[in-house]
């Protein structure tokens, strides 16, 4: 069991290089080159005038690919590490924040991928991929003892809703990602003319499509839970912290569909409240660190 | 010629009497798709004030900003969830739910499904975002049979009207997915109904006690009580909590109905009534009589208190009503690193102190001095004779009848249903005219209405693609800018 952990780390390793390598690539595609212009203008009296002038202009292409690439192979080593552990405790890994977070980095890598494919938008990756870095970061932050794979806590012990409960947040976490990401491009694509950007159109529905996989996901880890609650703790709603930060967010997003379905927002305003919708995923998420409650366990 | 009169609209508004208003008011209010999402952004702040209270956040607010003291304390003191201010919100929202979101939306969309508006106009197409027109020798009603036969094959349902000469086309996919909002909607309700159902017709006891070997009554009305026959903890090497388990047995008015374990996860069930496994502790077994040898107390304690003097000392209340006395039992420190001081007591193990007390104003003793037991010996405490007879292990069950579970999944169901339904069947619609051509033939012009919808409009590409192909003419494609006039989206 000791090897296929060790084994499994490594493969974690190798994805936090391949994702890092891929965020750079991203960044690279869609900032672009910056050109520097310097113009020497000659008067009649003599007098040389020199004016410089910095513009950003499409970036190599092969850059982006790069990226894609590079992201697929974090994915494909994220998720052998992942198995690796799933055959190393029995069940996946998704009982502490070492698991959590590196399932959550595999599958955010993965649904932004997807949707890189469904949509053919590169430059998302420039705003996902250092999310994901960012995630890697931490992993590697945690104390090496939750690298280590231990039995499951008796309130952990329901593998089938433990599953379906836990896999269905991280999901609903990754597609809010990237309508994060998408938003994030939404509002420099109409504040600056770069014209190699996604139309603002593309990014506005991107945003919202990846809210129809997060909000109806995150819905479904609302009732999973309720029903893991009642199992374990004989309720189905506590107003635990975590329980209610999980609401939050759910409420946050459905504003969202509103507002959008009913009101018509779309552009500006939706891109607003998917960075709102962002913040409280995050706040969720992290939520282990400064909650009591009943979801204390999940901590570091 | 005759003047007819017609009433001005102060002067219909006159006669309208005041519950008419105040219906129509109210009405408007809970139609309001603005006052809406303002209710569910209001109830998020509830939520997320709410949720901030059961962490750290209040108090690290409170030590960076010291004046803020008095109002983190409050907040700490207020409960959200259950607040007058909490359930006005979600009272008004399920309401704004029932009527603004369901019975108010119904006709129109009923209208939408059943008996779409089929006729348009060349303006309407001429500032569509997208638009896709092909022409075609045949006279018109041919091209918009073959129309209507192509966008049968993509699956969607057509309509034609005639008009001036003019074959008008309303095609749509998917147009029943408009009802998934409503089993959405009525879901969120029945979870509320649900929660109401359960608390009004259920009960749910949350420490339930039931030290080994003991027998305790339930309640509740229920008849029924719970003898805990073993209770067993294990643990794993690095000292994590492996299983806890309850080995129990139910009794009905006195008579063994049920044998069963309970642990985290598995709770045991009997009817209707569920016991979960919750928590559990040491318990002290004693025998109390008086000084005419009368007993008091035959039975297990819990230690499901801890000392005031040292938290880290399991403690047990026994009230002994004839005696008027309560019987403060304490155990030895449970934490073996603290140092003496913080143990005052510093008692060993397999001892008890045993601290009196007055039950109630007219007690026979005031604050007697407290005696140190040990397990298997008889002391004098406050002229009671307390055998301190073994300890033992105490289970901590929740209880729980919750008949408002069956209607809280038929809800999940359906919330679940209705928004995949809305989210992954969207419903698709295509407006278009089939006319004479001026040259001869026919040309025949269709929109997506999908305005600033970027699926929508890739997905009338992909229709405009297969009609293309199965009428094997030239289609001529044409995308305007996204902000294109509101008159271009007006209809439909």
């Amino acid at each position: 069991m000791e090897a296929l952990v060790k084994l499994s780390f490594y493969c974690f390793a190798a994805a936090s290089i391949a994702f890092s390598a891929s965020a750079v690539s991203y960044l690279a595609y869609a900032v672009g080159r910056v050109r520097l212009r310097q113009t020497a203008l000659a008067t009649s009296a003599g007098t040389t005038y020199v004016t410089r002038s910095a513009a950003l202009e499409p970036g190599w292409t092969g850059a982006g690919r790069f990226g894609t690439m590079l992201a697929w192979f974090g994915v494909v080593f994220q998720g052998v590490s992942i198995a690796l552990r799933t055959a190393a405790a029995g069940h996946l890994p998704l009982s502490n924040m070492y698991e959590f977070s590196s399932s959550f980095i595999f599958l955010m890598g993965l649904v932004y991928l997807l949707f890189e494919r469904s949509y053919g938008v590169r430059q998302l990756g420039a705003v996902v991929l250092p999310i994901t870095v960012g995630m890697i970061v931490y992993v590697w932050s945690l104390p090496v003892g939750l690298r280590e794979v231990n039995a499951l806590i008796p309130a952990l012990q329901n593998r089938p809703l433990m599953t379906a409960h836990v896999s269905l947040a991280i999901l609903a976490y990754a597609a809010f990602a990237v309508a994060f990401a998408a938003a994030v491009l939404y509002l420099v694509a109409v504040r600056r003319s770069v014209a190699w950007l996604p139309s603002p159109e593309l990014l506005d529905d991107l945003g919202y499509r990846a809210v129809t996989v997060g909000f109806p996901a995150m819905a479904l880890v609302l009732i999973l839970g309720s029903v893991w609650a009642y199992q374990a703790w004989g309720t189905y709603w506590n107003w635990d912290p975590k329980e209610t930060a999980a609401l939050f967010t759910w409420l946050v997003y459905g504003v969202y569909l509103h507002t959008r379905s009913l009101r018509g927002w779309r552009g500006n305003r939706s891109a607003v409240v998917l960075l709102v919708g962002f913040a409280a995923v995050i706040f969720t998420y992290y939520g282990n660190y400064f909650f009591g409650g009943l979801h204390a366990y999940g901590g570091v | 010629m005759a003047q007819v009169s017609t009433p001005t609209a102060p002067a219909r508004r006159a006669r309208r009497s005041l519950p008419d208003l105040v219906v129509d008011r109210l009405w408007r209010f809970f139609c309001s798709v603005r006052i809406a999402i303002w209710e569910i952004a209001i109830l998020a702040l509830l939520v997320l004030i709410g949720t901030l209270r059961g962490s750290s956040v209040p108090q690290t607010v409170a030590d960076a900003v010291p004046a803020l003291a008095p109002l983190v304390e409050r907040w700490y003191a207020w409960d959200v969830f259950h607040s007058l201010p909490f359930m006005v919100m979600l009272g008004l929202l399920s309401v704004a739910i029932a009527i603004g979101g369901m019975i108010n939306r119904a006709p129109g969309i009923w209208q939408a499904i059943a008996h779409p508006t089929v006729a348009t106009t060349h303006g309407f197409l001429r500032n569509a975002e997208a638009s896709a027109t092909l022409a075609a020798p045949a006279p018109p009603d041919v091209l918009a049979d073959r129309m209507t036969d192509a966008l049968r094959a993509a699956h969607y349902r057509v309509l034609t009207e005639e008009r001036n000469g003019e074959i008008h086309l309303y095609a749509d996919r998917f147009r029943f997915a408009k009802l998934g909002t409503f089993p959405f909607h009525l879901a969120l309700i029945l979870i509320l109904v649900g929660g109401i159902v359960g608390a009004r017709w259920g009960f749910r006891e949350t420490e339930f006690i039931v030290p080994e070997g003991s027998v305790r009554g339930l309640g509740y009305g229920t008849g029924l009580s719970v003898r805990l026959d073993n209770f067993s903890d294990t643990y794993q090497e690095n000292g994590q909590p492996r299983g806890f388990r309850s080995d129990l047995t139910i009794l009905e008015d006195g008579e063994e109905v049920k044998r069963g374990v309970a642990t985290v996860n598995r709770p045991l069930t009997f009817g209707d009534t569920v016991f979960y496994q919750s928590g559990f502790g040491q318990a002290v077994v004693l025998r109390i009589t008086d000084a005419r040898g009368q007993v008091l107390w035959d039975d297990a304690a819990p230690l499901d208190f801890v000392s005031s003097v040292n938290p880290d000392a399991p403690a047990a209340v026994i009230e002994l009503p004839p005696a008027k006395i309560k019987l403060h039992v304490i155990a030895p420190d449970s934490n073996r690193g603290n140092a003496p001081e913080q143990d005052p007591l510093g008692l060993a193990s397999g001892t008890m102190y045993f601290l009196p007390r007055p039950l109630g104003p007219d007690g026979p003793i005031g604050d007697a001095p407290g005696v140190v037991g040990r397990v298997g010996e008889v002391s004098e405490v406050a002229g009671l004779n307390v055998e301190f007879l073994r300890e033992r292990r105490f289970t901590s069950l929740q209880v729980g009848r919750n008949p408002g579970i069956p209607i809280f999944v038929v809800a999940s169901l359906m919330l679940v249903g209705g928004l995949a339904v809305t989210f992954y069947f969207p419903h698709r619609r295509v407006r278009g005219i089939v006319a004479a051509a001026p040259g001869g033939g026919s040309a025949a012009t269709i929109v997506p209405l999908a305005r600033r919808d970027w699926s929508a409009q890739r997905a009338f590409d992909r229709l405009s693609g297969e009609i293309e192909a199965r009428l094997g003419l030239p289609l001529s494609r044409r995308r305007s800018p996204a902000e294109g006039p509101a008159s271009a989206t007006s209809r439909g």
